[in-house]
Formats: C-alpha cells, structure tokens, sequence
C-alpha cells in the first residue's frame, strides 16, 4: 500500500539530476522532501507523475509500476503556478475536473466547499487573473485534489503564502492525511516539516543523503539538545561549568539559557544533576532532539534556506533547460 | 487509440473554443471580416450606384461635309465596338464641345477634317493618356475609316470595301493542350477554385498560428505541467487542433456566409438602389454538395495536418514571441502549397499536378483545384484522401512526442538536434 520509489537515476546530457533515489510514502502519512533547489526534489516529482521518465529504476504504486496506474491517482501541485488567466474560478477548476472524469455537477460542489473553507467564496465566478497569487495557489491546490487523487504530490506548497493561508493549508493538508491520501511535498521550511512530516528524505546534489522516520533521523545525529537556565545567575555566565562534563558541547549562549549538545552515551538527566548539586536554582531543563534545521545543515553544509536562494532561478533552468545547454 | 483520446480531447477542444469565440479580438476581427465580405459582395452594385461604370462619351465633328461622312462612319463604329464602353455622337458646335471636355463633361472630342493631299486627319482633345482605352479605340475606328476612305479614292467599288473589312480567320493553338481556355480564365468556375486555395491558405497560415500561439501561451503561463500530469499529449494536441479549428472554422462560415447573403442580396439591393432589376452578376456555378463534400474533407484534413505540426513547433518555444521564428519551416510549406496551387490553376491535369496532389501537405490544394478546373477520377480522391488522413496519425504520433518533450523545456530554444534526441529518447 505505498509509493515506492527504487534507485531511480535520471541523467540530463552529461548531467546527472538523480543518482540511486530511493524513498517510500506511506497512505495517511505526509512525507518530507527536502533539498536545495536543483537538488533533484522537482526531476524527482516528475518521474513518479510519469511526465519524465528514469534512466533506470522504477516507481511502484501499491505494486504496480507508476506507467500502469491511471492518471487518476495522482494530484500534483507544481512549482511553477500557472492557471487559465481568462477563465473564472469556477470554470478552471471544472476544467481540470472534466480531465480526470470527474462529472460538472460534482466538481461545482466539491468546488463551492473548499472555497468556503479557504474563505473565499466569493472568488466563484471571478476571472482567475485577478486574484491574489496567495488565492490563486489556493485553487491550484484545489485543482490538484478535486478528482480525490491517492497521491498528492506538492512542490513548495506553503511557498508566497501568507501566515493565515499557511495556516488554512495545513488545515487541508492534515484533513486530507486523514482522508488516508499519500501526501508528499516539497520545502526548505523546516518548522513545517517538523509540524507535518513522519518521515523525510533529504536529497543534495541527486543523492539521497538521509531517509526515514523524522525522530530516528534526528537520533541518528548521536546527539541530544538540552536547554538549561537558571535563576540567581547573572546572565549565562555562571553555568560555564556545564562544559566540563564529558560528552557535552556548548552549542549557544543565549540571553537567559545555554544551549548544549549531549552525545549519545552521555545521560542528559546527569547535567540535571550536577546543576542541582551545586545548588543552582534550575528555571528550565528541556531535553530535545536535534532540530531538521541541524539535521539539514549537518548532512548539507549549509542551511536550506541559504541553499534555496542561492538556486532560486536557475534551480527551474537546471531541471528543465541543461537537455538543451550540453 | 481513439478510445484512448476522448473525452479528455474533447475537453480540451471545448475549453480552446469557447476561450477563442468568446475573445473580444475574434468577435471584432470576424465582425470586421464578415462586413468586408458583404461588402465585396455588394461591390457590383456599389460601382453602378456612383457611376463608375457609366460608359466613355466621345463627341465627334466634321467641319467640311466631306468630312461629316468621314466622321458618320467614325461614330458607327465607335458605337459597334464591343466591350468599348464607348458612346459617340456628331456634334455641331466644336468650340462649345472643347470647353465640356475641359470641364469632365465630355471625355473626348475627335475633330474630323481633310488635308491638302486629300487624305483624313484626326484629332483628338481629351484628358486621357495615351495608353487610354478610349485612344486605344478611337485610333483603331480612325485607321479603319481613313483606309476606307483611301480605298474609294483609289477606286475601289465602296460594296468591296465592306468585304475587305471582314473578320480574318485566327485561332490559337496552345502548347499545353491541359491549359485552360483563356476565355474560361475568368469565369466563375476559375474565381471558385481561387476562392478555394485563398481560403485553404488563410486557414492554415492563420488558425494554424492560433494554435501554436495557445499552446506556447500554456506553456509560457506554466498551466502546461497540470495539463500533462491530468492528460496525455495526444488528447492535448488533438483537442487544441479541434479547439482552434472549430473556432476557426465559425469565423469561415461567418464570413463567407455574409459574403454569399451579400450575392443573393446584389439583385435587390440594385434594385432598391438603382432602381432597377439586375440579376447576380456573379453566378456560383459549379457549387454542389458533392463537391462541397470533398473540399470539406480535405480542408478539415489540411488544417488538421498543418495545425498538428505547429501545435508541436508552439510546444519548443519558451516564449510567446519566439513562435513567429519558430513556426517559419511550416508558414515555408504552407507558402509552398499555395504558390503550387497558384500554378496548378492553369494546368490542373498538368502530370505535377496529379503527382502533387496525392501529397499530404499539397493534396488540400490540389485536390479541390483538380475537382473545380479539370479532370480527377474518384479513385484519384480517394487515394489522396486516405493518403491525407496516415499524413495527419502520422503528425498527430510526430507531434506528441515533441510536444512531450518540448513542454518541459524552458531556457533557450532547442536546435533541431536537441529535438530529434528527445523524440528519441522516449520523454
């Protein structure tokens, strides 16, 4: 019952945009998929959507190699928004309906229900054009689930959206995971990731560099984060002796607590300790796990967000244009 | 495979016509083509109602009474001039004749008069050059009475004279026993089979631009990678053609319906205007269902060849602006087509001609010229036609790989090379 994607490898020319890409998604569970623009996120997409196809590998839905399942299957939202911009709302999103066979009559409802649940009924029968771009991806979205596709694929989804749209979106996101739909997307937003995501993959440079559950990614750091503040201490200053127990790293000074690293092996309850034994008064202990910012950045080298805008615009040119520059 | 290609071709064909039909350039440009039909139509009319066909007045004087019988036979034969469009008259007064003349009234006045070696002279005071046909004619009836006249002072019985003047047996034998009679060149049957090629052009210059325009506009508007991800590229490109033809073929009958209201409105609307009953100068003659049948077939054949391959030429392009260089290799052939069609319309049984008109690209031309203008066998048709409709699977199959390949491409434009490797190379 999954989508699995099997050392898929796809070359441009001399380029090669996927080296050995493997990954699984599982029904009722939203899927991560991270990396720099040009990393291989968007050539990824295409091949499981069958709109390019692999050097070698396969894509399997429930079994069935991704050529043989109907096109039904699949909801995608791309990157690169783009709609009729002379059509209404309505008539666009019956459009892409009338595609996949969905009858006007159910699609006009389905429609008029998600407007009203992305708060703008109103836009029914305006031309798409006059929209705001944060409304106009809502009805991409819309677009992409209408025909109530398994598989929603989604590339930078939350992407130019306001807080409140962000918000609306996730709300649709988790509605449709419990709708037992397979949701994967895309995104350099790693708190979305944190907040929506069982499990991830983290693609650079074409290659899989981490795969797998959010937390065991996160343990297989080897490192636990602890946050520690305590009372009568001016500033931070007063715990500098946190650093010399064995298997913990001073990670960051803030301006009222210290964060720190604890190896694996090392207890984190034992930094408890020794603060309550010398008698420091401790307002905050909190034991984490390394946040996918770190993770990303370890496994990288930079963090997405610097990644991303450092590949903005030729990121597009890289996974479609370089058939053509070689 | 037409299981495979509909309803979603379908789809894709209504969304392609209502957008079009609906535009406010297509009702403006139909509306403007339609009046100018009508009024082509009407142009008949039109030139009786301000005269511009109101024949040439020639005003004719002989001075000495020698004359007068010199100019008398000057006017009966201006006057039995046909297609002339000449009227003349003796006058008395030459003086006043010159000033109406002068002032338009007139367009000529010949002045008739003897020399001293006894021979006639002729003058004529007009506005006209001398490539004129009113100078043309004068000059002709002049030459034929001063030599009938030399011919009675030389003695000659004035009843041979007449026999003299009769008509020399001429006829012409062309090269080419295929070529069309020059008379017939300008008849209706001609002025169809011209209709014809224009309109077959047009269609596939301008709706088959349409259709490359939309689908670079798909592209370009990043709507494309939805359409691919719900649709194959086949129904796509079907469902365009279909689309951009249905519209297209609406202005057609638009137009070239306000052009025949126009004709069959000519003989009362003189009638109304001038006052008098004409009957339609232009007879559609050689118009029948059966022929209408056939150019329908190999029009909606045509365009549906031609617009195919520009469909994929609009899938390589980045830009909107780059479909006018890109789509250059087919404006060539339809340019082609037509010149060919051009040529064939004087030799329509010529052996290029029926050669041609079994090819694809050509056949739309040639095939309804062949119909009109000359000889073409049933078998011929059907060959052709059947020909025709492998030409555009064969373009539809062509195309869809293109288009599959060349939707996802953004950045520069592919070569010819880049494209053949990636209909190659199965997406």
């Amino acid at each position: 019952m999954t989508l699995v994607v099997d050392t898929v490898t796809k070359r441009f020319g001399e380029i090669v945009a996927l080296d050995g890409v493997s990954f699984s998604a599982e029904p009722g569970r939203i899927f991560g998929l991270l990396g720099a623009n040009g990393a291989g996120k968007t050539t990824s997409m295409r091949i499981v959507l069958d709109i390019l196809r692999a050097d070698s590998g396969t894509v399997t839905w429930q079994g069935r190699a991704n050529t043989e399942v109907p096109r039904k299957t699949w909801g995608y939202l791309p990157e690169e928004r783009g709609l009729y911009m002379q059509m209404t709302v309505m008539e666009v999103l019956r459009f892409f309906a009338a595609l996949y066979g969905v009858p006007a009559r159910e699609a006009t409802a389905d429609v008029e229900d998600w407007l009203e649940r992305f708060r703008i009924p109103d836009y029914r029968d305006r031309k798409v054009q006059e929209l705001s771009k944060g409304n106009q991806q809502k009805i991409q979205f819309i677009a992409a689930i209408l025909h109530d596709p398994d598989v929603l694929i989604m590339d930078e989804p939350f992407s130019g959206l306001d807080p409140v749209n962000v918000q609306l979106l996730k709300e649709a996101f988790l509605e449709m995971r419990g709708r037992g739909k397979a949701l994967i997307f895309s995104t350099h937003q790693m708190e979305t990731v944190e907040e929506l995501c069982e499990s991830i993959v983290i693609i650079d440079r074409g290659r899989v560099v981490v795969a797998g559950h959010v937390r065991d990614v996160k343990r297989a750091m080897g490192r636990q984060v602890v946050r520690l503040a305590a009372d009568g201490v001016d500033g931070t200053d007063g715990l500098a002796w946190v650093e010399q127990i064995p298997g913990v790293s001073l990670t960051r000074r803030g301006e009222d607590y210290l964060e720190l690293h604890v190896r694996t092996g090392t207890d984190p309850a034992s930094l408890l300790r020794a603060a309550l034994e010398r008698g420091e008064r401790v307002t905050r202990f909190e034991i984490t796990d390394p946040s996918l910012e770190e993770v990303f950045i370890e496994h990288v080298g930079r963090p997405a967000e610097v990644a991303e805008e450092r590949h903005l615009a030729p990121g597009q040119a890289r996974d479609d244009g370089r058939e053509w520059t070689s | 495979m037409i299981g495979g290609l509909f309803p979603n071709a379908w789809t894709v064909a209504v969304r392609e016509f209502r957008l079009r039909v609906r535009s406010r350039v297509f009702q403006v440009v139909t509306l403007i083509l339609a009046l100018i039909g009508v009024a082509l139509a009407l142009l008949p009319v039109g030139v009786s109602a301000l005269g511009f066909d109101q024949p040439s007045s020639v005003a004719v004087f002989g001075a000495e009474p020698d004359a007068k019988v010199a100019a008398d036979g000057l006017v009966a034969i201006l006057n039995g001039m046909e297609h002339s469009g000449l009227e003349a008259e003796i006058i008395a007064d030459a003086d006043a004749e010159r000033a109406a003349v002068e002032s338009g009234e007139r367009d000529g006045l010949v002045t008739v008069a003897r020399g001293a070696d006894g021979d006639l002279s002729f003058d004529l005071y007009t506005a006209d050059g001398p490539t004129s046909g009113l100078v043309f004619a004068v000059n002709t009836a002049a030459g034929q009475v001063a030599v009938a006249d030399r011919l009675e002072r030389a003695g000659v019985d004035p009843s041979q004279v007449g026999e003299i003047f009769a008509p020399t047996a001429f006829h012409v034998t062309p090269v080419d026993p295929n070529a069309i009679d020059p008379e017939e060149n300008f008849g209706p049957r001609y002025l169809l089979a011209t209709a014809l090629v224009i309109l077959m052009f047009m269609a596939v210059i301008t709706y088959g631009q349409w259709v490359a325009t939309s689908v670079a506009e798909e592209k370009a508007s990043r709507v494309m990678e939805l359409l691919i991800t719900a649709a194959t590229p086949r129904q796509l490109l079907l469902g365009k053609v279909m689309g951009a033809g249905g519209a297209g073929l609406t202005q057609y009958v638009v137009v070239v319906g306000a052009a025949l209201g126009g004709l069959v409105l000519q003989g009362p609307v003189a009638e109304l205007v001038l006052g008098e009953a004409s009957g339609p100068s232009l007879e559609v003659q050689g118009l029948n269902p059966g022929l209408l049948a056939v150019v329908g077939l190999f029009f909606i054949g045509g365009f549906g060849l031609y617009a195919t391959l520009y469909a994929a030429l609009g899938s390589t392009a980045s830009r909107q602006e780059e479909v006018q260089n890109i789509t250059g290799p087919m404006i060539l052939v339809g340019v082609a087509g037509y010149f060919a069609a051009f040529t064939a319309l004087n030799v329509p049984d010529a052996e290029w001609v029926r050669a041609l008109s079994f090819v694809p690209f050509f056949s739309p031309y040639l095939v309804p010229i062949r119909l009109v203008l000359g000889q073409i066998q049933p078998w011929e048709i059907g060959v052709a036609l059947i020909l025709l409709l492998v030409g555009v699977a064969v373009a539809l199959w062509v195309a869809a790989r293109i288009y599959s390949a060349g939707v996802l491409l953004y950045g520069q434009r592919p070569g010819v090379r880049a494209v053949w490797r990636a209909v190659r190379v199965n997406r």
